[in-house]
């Protein structure tokens, strides 16, 4: 009979508003939430794809530095500068070779007669990404190990080798290739037998150990002030939006391929937290709207309410209908919202697995929706209660 | 049982309106277990106030109302100690005159439908068993909720002005049943009234 009595006095349409947007609501939260959780691992450094953290920068080279050099080197300020940013981990230098470098075959080896110059550069043995027993020069050594960029052999093998009727080469014949260095300045030379001992996907320079660029800038070297044009500098964390704004601000230039996906998952991550934005409006005003609603019900059928705590009903019992409508109408926008998240998160896991190497991530998606269930249903619960007993229970005026 | 007021006095009269109650202000007032008692006053003396600081309804008052019971919880009370016919009734016009009793009943499981029926019977008002309470005239709207008052246990019994809609044949038959619900429970009755009402035998008639 009281649930007859208080049957009457719901708004089912509100009801319906109500399951329909907190469905809405908790269904994008709970899987864009999980959306961030699984691909944050893809954006971050964890996993192999995008596993670079460094990348090599410099200044820009405008119109007025390409006259006054100088402009073009860091200071020491300036890399201290760097070492201070909080996204940075660490910074390395780039030596260059301070003299003149020429490289060439001679008629008698059995390789095609070239004769090129070269420039070369050293970074500390920890940043190198080639790993090579090879790598390594001391004083009186006559072979010296090079390093060159991978890119520089396609270059070669499919833009050179072709227009010019050479053969191509691959990495294994080319490690082969022993040619001779002609090192000069300082109004002396000497000559050193080479060999490209490996390719470098990260540094974009001609690497030579840090020892015989030492020894010879020492000995060949037309000045003795350091010229650093070039960084290495290693992120914590390269998807940070701040990096790309203090090189901006800098001027300074950066690989920009390392980085566009840093601009990528910036947007990424800026739209998630829109989308997140919204669905927490949304959720936020299901909730507002629906305690709204029941505040009118209960204002509407005040009197209604306090006969029948004056026949004797306790304001727990009155309360316990609307507490019961109140969670099953969340029950069934939540549980259906559960279900739907956990399966679209199936559906974007099959396309990221096929397109990456990807370990799932624990799903969040269940125990934060009960979880949002239970503290939803036990507010509810408590505004009707204080509400109807407001109303039963005598007032003192 | 008994209940017993001491001091009380309205927070909302003066004390100048209230110098001539055998009621407010009094030491004590004891209403005894088994008895009757009529209150007697004009309208705007408090009649339904004295009622309702008894049923716990109003808490605005100074002194004290104290009820000698186990109880309690204000819920408890009006389920097993204190029955009232309000003035308004507190009818609930949207369920019908036999839901409007029930809703009582369910809650106390006092009487059977049957024991209902008969009530609904003697009353004259079966032909409106099923009617809308919010379609029946204020004497009927009276008697249905003097039934829904019987329907559960009570050492007292309070009536606000039970009778002002209705005829003398109507009073007598509703005398004769209270008549004999109160015996059954060996219960008081307090009713309100703006005069004496002559049908009943009064232990005690208070002026207000």
């Amino acid at each position: 009979m009281l649930v007859k009595l208080q049957k009457k006095t719901l708004v089912k349409i509100q009801l319906i508003g109500y399951i329909l947007t907190l469905f809405i609501g908790v269904f994008i939260v709970l899987t864009t939430l999980q959306l961030y959780q699984d691909v944050k691992p893809l954006i971050s450094e964890q996993t192999d794809v995008f596993s670079d953290k460094s990348a090599v920068i410099s200044k820009e080279v405008s119109v007025f530095k390409s006259v006054n050099k100088d402009r073009i080197y860091f200071s020491s300020e300036e890399i201290e500068e760097l070492r201070d940013q909080p996204f940075i981990k660490d910074v390395s230098i780039f030596n260059n070779a301070d003299f003149r470098i020429k490289a060439y075959s001679k008629q008698s080896e059995n390789i095609p007669l070239f004769q090129t110059d070269l420039f070369f550069e050293s970074i500390p043995d920890a940043y190198i990404d080639v790993k090579t027993e090879d790598w390594i020069w001391k004083e009186n050594d006559e072979v010296v190990p090079i390093i060159i960029p991978e890119n520089y052999l396609k270059l070669y093998n499919f833009g050179f080798a072709e227009s010019q009727g050479l053969p191509v080469l691959s990495k294994n014949t080319i490690s082969q290739i022993t040619f001779n260095l002609k090192v000069s300045g300082n109004f002396s030379s000497e000559v050193f037998k080479s060999r490209i001992v490996g390719f470098s996907n990260k540094i974009n320079s001609i690497l030579v150990p840090e020892t015989f660029l030492e020894y010879t800038n020492s000995k060949f070297g037309r000045s003795k002030k350091s010229r650093i044009s070039r960084l290495l500098v290693t992120f914590n964390n390269p998807t940070d939006e701040r990096i790309l704004q203090f090189f901006n601000e800098n001027n300074y230039s950066i690989n920009k391929d390392k980085l566009e996906f840093s601009k990528l998952s910036f947007f990424f991550n800026s739209a998630l937290v829109f989308v997140i934005a919204v669905a927490l409006i949304i959720l936020v005003l299901s909730i507002a709207f629906i305690l709204l609603s029941f505040n009118l019900i209960i204002q509407k059928n005040k009197a209604m309410i306090s006969n029948l705590g004056a026949i004797g009903y306790s304001y727990k019992s009155i309360s316990k209908f609307y507490q019961v409508v109140i969670s099953a109408a969340t029950i069934i926008a939540i549980f259906p919202a559960i279900i739907l998240g956990v399966y679209v998160r199936n559906l974007y896991l099959d396309k990221i697995e096929a397109l990456f190497e990807f370990s799932e991530e624990r799903s969040y998606i269940v125990i934060f929706g009960i979880s949002i269930l239970a503290v939803l249903c036990i507010v509810y619960s408590i505004v009707i209660l204080k509400k109807i007993k407001a109303i039963v229970m005598p007032q003192r005026y | 049982m008994q209940i017993r007021l001491s001091n009380l006095k309205p927070t909302y009269m003066s004390e100048a309106e209230l110098s001539a109650s055998d009621i407010y202000l009094q030491k004590e007032v004891v209403f005894e277990k088994g008895k009757k008692y009529l209150i007697k006053a004009n309208s705007g003396h408090g009649k339904s106030s004295v009622l309702n600081f008894i049923y716990g309804s109003n808490y605005n008052y100074t002194g004290k109302v104290d009820y000698s019971s186990k109880e309690d919880s204000i819920f408890n009370l009006r389920k097993t100690e204190i029955s009232y016919v309000f003035q308004d009734f507190k009818l609930f016009p949207s369920l019908t005159l036999f839901e409007n009793i029930q809703l009582k009943n369910k809650l106390t499981h006092y009487k059977s439908s049957g024991q209902i029926e008969e009530l609904i019977e003697k009353m004259q008002l079966t032909h409106r068993r099923d009617s809308l309470v919010g379609t029946l005239s204020l004497g009927q709207r009276q008697r249905v909720a003097i039934i829904r008052a019987l329907c559960q246990p009570f050492n007292f019994l309070l009536l606000d002005e039970p009778f002002s809609h209705l005829d003398s044949s109507n009073i007598k038959i509703i005398v004769d049943i209270l008549n004999k619900e109160l015996e059954e429970r060996q219960a008081s009755v307090i009713i309100t009234a703006l005069d004496n009402l002559p049908f009943i035998e009064f232990d005690k008639t208070i002026n207000l």
